[in-house]
Order: structure tokens, then C-alpha cells, then sequence
């Protein structure tokens, strides 16, 4: 079973993704920012991820960046309220895998993990 | 106020709640308001920084609330708790995010904070300088203020 990393400041979205996610059988932990994104990624080695970018304590594109530094594999989507092209363009330098804009189908989001996990 | 910042978030509430909830909105009579904003049940704060400058503000009532995120999570709710304004403000935070990209493309960049969320009605949100554009959107399931004090930088 994959594990997944869901990280989101919303509660809301944290549950609703956590239950898509565990619906498909995948095991999930939860971060709330990308600080603690970032500790849970180095304790629980997901094999994938999904990050917001607008949170407290630190950013999803910092904590992006922060677990390809020691992590350079890492499978992170992000999955985020921002669209504009060049917070995409900046992602996908950073070293992210895909990009959903919310409002999110949750069969985009099943596929751009199912990609991303081979 | 530049009254071209206005479809952006209309347009945007209305994707974001027929995608999330599957509610159609019907967008009401729009005022331009130089006084304060009396609160509703529920106000939602978003503030936009860069090219685009202030606030957007959403209101609406408990139960409307309440209805919204059932629809999202597909769940009942009983009261407004903690994962339900969870789920209005980030609602809120979904239909600035697309209003951002859409703003973004007509030549606005701006940066979006999480949402603030007031609770209580009747006091007095005040955007000081800033006109206010207010516009009711009415759907089935009650009716969303949206507020917009922006400036162009």
C-alpha cells in the first residue's frame, strides 16, 4: 500500500483529501505546514505527496524544496488555490511532479498520483 | 475601486461552488458602499498583496454554512464547529485563489493570505480607505455576500 503525505493548513481539505485518499486503499499522513511537512516527510518517507503552497510557518514551495535537498526522489503534486503561470513555472523548477488547481476533480488528483507513483 | 476586479471573483464563485457543492449561484444587484460591512453569521477575510491591494470579504449566514460544507464533504453537519469553518474558509480561500488566476492573466499579480474568519453578526468590518464593491450571489442553499475594497498598486 502507498503511503501518501497530505499537507494543507486547511483541516477541511486535510480530512476531505484523507478520505479520497484512504477510499483508493492508500495509508495517509497529514501536515498542516511545511514545517511539519517537512519533519513528517523525513520520519514517514511517503512515496508521494500532496502540498499546498499557502500555509503558515513555512511555504509548500520552501518545503518542496527543503525535502528534494536531502530527499532529490521525492514525489511531490502540488495541490493548491494558486494557478497563476508563473507560481506553476516556479513548482515545476522547484522540482514538483504536477500541479492541480483547486477546485480540484478528485479523479485529477488520483491520476497525477497514480503517474507519479509509476 | 476598479469595477474590472469585480468579474474575476464572480466568475470564480461561481466555478468553485458549482465544482465543489454543486450549487448554481445567481449573482444579485451590485452597490459600491463607502461605510463599514456589518457582518453576517459568518465573514470569511481574504487580503490580496501585489499588483492588486486589500480585501475580499464573504458572508454568509450559519446555515448556509452549515449546508455548504455538507455538500462538500459529503456529510451532515449539525453545528458550525471547527472543521466546518475550516471548510468555509477555505472555500473562501478557493474562490480568491481563482479569482488570483484570473486576475493574474489580465495583468494583476497579487498574493493571497489564508483566510481570517469573523463569527457573529452585526459588527462592523471596516475597509477604512478602501470603497467597497459589495454583490450578493444567491443560490439554493442561501445567499453568499461577496465584498471586494481593492486597489490597483
Amino acid at each position: 500500500m502507498s503511503k501518501i503525505m497530505v499537507v494543507d493548513d486547511a483541516q477541511f481539505m486535510r480530512v476531505r483529501l484523507t478520505k479520497l485518499l484512504t477510499g483508493h486503499g492508500y495509508d495517509v499522513s497529514e501536515a498542516e505546514n511545511g514545517e511539519q511537512a517537512v519533519k513528517t516527510y523525513r520520519a514517514a518517507r511517503p512515496d508521494a505527496v500532496l502540498m499546498d503552497i499557502t500555509m503558515p510557518e513555512k511555504d509548500g514551495l520552501e518545503a518542496l524544496a527543503e525535502i528534494r535537498s536531502f530527499d532529490p526522489g521525492a514525489r511531490v503534486i502540488m495541490l493548491t488555490a494558486l494557478g497563476q503561470e508563473s507560481m506553476v513555472i516556479q513548482a515545476i523548477k522547484s522540482g514538483a511532479k504536477d500541479y492541480v488547481v483547486k477546485p480540484f476533480d478528485p479523479d485529477r488528483v488520483m491520476i497525477a498520483l497514480q503517474k507519479v507513483l509509476g | 475601486m476598479n469595477v474590472q476586479f469585480l468579474n474575476p471573483f464572480v466568475e470564480a464563485a461561481f466555478m468553485v461552488l458549482e465544482s465543489e457543492a454543486g450549487v448554481s449561484a445567481k449573482r444579485g444587484q451590485l452597490a459600491l458602499r463607502r461605510s463599514a460591512a456589518t457582518a453576517d453569521d459568518i465573514t470569511v477575510l481574504i487580503s490580496m498583496v501585489g499588483q492588486v491591494n486589500g480585501v475580499a470579504l464573504y458572508g454568509l449566514s450559519e446555515d448556509t454554512g452549515i449546508a455548504l460544507v455538507s455538500r462538500i464533504l459529503d456529510q451532515p453537519f449539525d453545528e458550525f464547529d471547527a472543521l466546518a469553518q475550516s471548510g468555509i474558509g477555505e472555500l473562501g480561500n478557493v474562490i480568491t485563489g481563482q479569482a488570483g488566476n484570473r486576475l493574474a492573466e489580465a495583468g494583476f499579480e497579487a498574493k493571497i493570505s489564508p483566510p481570517t474568519m469573523v463569527l457573529g453578526k452585526g459588527t462592523l468590518i471596516s475597509t477604512l480607505d478602501f470603497e467597497r464593491l459589495q454583490i450578493p450571489l444567491e443560490t439554493e442553499l442561501g445567499t453568499i455576500q461577496i465584498h471586494l475594497a481593492l486597489r490597483e498598486a
